[in-house]
């Protein structure tokens, strides 16, 4: 998944960074359907390690969700322009907003839309776990460990982070053995 | 200069939070409300409604704020202190990650934590259906969202304004 040009990486994080409203989990769910369904750039595997590294690390997932991709894609070229690609049509948007905030005060109609965009973006990450379900649950130690984190979160309200490096520590005792042996 | 500590109090935060953009409301509100009144409560509310209604990462909010106070430098210098915190440190890991990815303890190690990210995002869906499907209508929102996606070609895109648009009249 090497060497994808720079300008191609910044024109796909512009498009998903125009077009993902509804936050963090809408993007995920585009950058699913960009990256890995439509241009192959990614697989399944490589995505769910991307969204992994972009909740261990500090700041803002979705982005660093981005330049981690970008930096595999290219190095430090490709991770500035995922993060200048995602975050300008935003921060012009904001300039256009703020602008007529000062001068009306008032977001009402925005709370409409609001409304409708948030019930869509329950159905778009339903989709990516649906999607991700039957490319990486394939054995039955990964769907039981899938659902016990699910329960975890879902039920015991577990913190995300602890929960992905407790996964990790399940991961190296169950496949540890078998990858140690060369079995992928 | 007020708006280096500005800067400064972006960056820090920045840095320091895991877990994003919700993690941060709490520790952003206590600089900029309560501790320097750049922002009055309400705008600082306002200011969390207007990163979630534009496309991207919550902590666009920061270029709001930043734009409010000090003009659209502080805008722009909002933008930098945001994401340069996040470039350098994923930078780094990156390239230790590249680097050491084929080892049997990472293989092992991602192998456990590739289903759990499945878990994970799951869980989110049911915690944001509990926030936003109240009704009907909503729930039917979402059910559509997920059939197009899953059974056709059409792009989030579209299921996103259309979403939005939907709201607009019905709500």
């Amino acid at each position: 998944m090497a060497n994808t040009s720079v300008k191609n990486i910044f024109l796909v994080f512009l498009k998903i960074g125009a077009f993902a409203f509804g936050g963090v989990y809408s993007m995920l769910a585009f950058f699913e359907r960009e990256l890995v369904t439509k241009k192959k750039w990614l697989t399944h595997d490589e995505f769910a390690e991307s969204v992994v590294m972009g909740q261990l690390t500090p700041g803002a997932p979705i982005v660093n969700t981005g330049l981690f991709i970008g930096y595999t894609l290219n190095k430090l070229k490709g991770a500035l322009a995922t993060v200048v690609g995602q975050v300008l049509p935003s921060f012009i948007l904001v300039l256009i907003i703020s602008y007529l905030y000062i001068k009306y005060q008032d977001i009402a109609l925005l709370n409409a839309v609001l409304k409708g965009v948030g019930a869509a973006v329950v159905g778009l990450i339903a989709s990516v776990v649906y999607n991700m379900s039957r490319k990486l649950l394939k054995e039955y130690k990964s769907i039981f460990i899938a659902i016990a984190a699910f329960l975890c979160l879902a039920v015991f309200k577990l913190n995300p982070i602890g929960l992905i490096v407790g996964a990790g520590v399940v991961g190296l005792l169950v496949f540890g053995g078998e990858q140690q042996n060369g079995n992928t | 200069m007020e708006i280096l500590k500005f800067l400064w109090t972006i960056f820090y935060i920045n840095l320091f939070t895991i877990g994003g953009g919700y993690v941060m409301i709490p520790l952003l509100q206590r600089e900029v409300v309560h501790h320097y009144h750049w922002l009055s409560n309400k705008q600082f509310i306002d200011s969390i409604a207007i990163g979630q209604v534009t496309p991207g990462p919550l902590t666009i909010m920061n270029a709001f704020i930043g734009y409010k106070v000090f003009g659209v430098w502080g805008a722009i210098g909002a933008v930098v202190s945001t994401y340069l915190p996040s470039l350098i440190v994923v930078t780094i890991v990156s390239h230790y990650y590249l680097k050491f990815k084929n080892s049997w303890i990472v293989k092992a190690v991602f192998k456990g934590i590739r289903p759990a990210v499945i878990g994970l995002l799951a869980a989110v869906a049911i915690t944001l259906g509990r926030a936003s499907l109240a009704d009907i209508p909503t729930s039917l929102i979402a059910a559509g969202g997920f059939a197009i996606l899953v059974f056709t070609k059409v792009e989030p895109t579209f299921v996103i304004l259309g979403a939005g648009v939907a709201g607009a009249i019905l709500f």
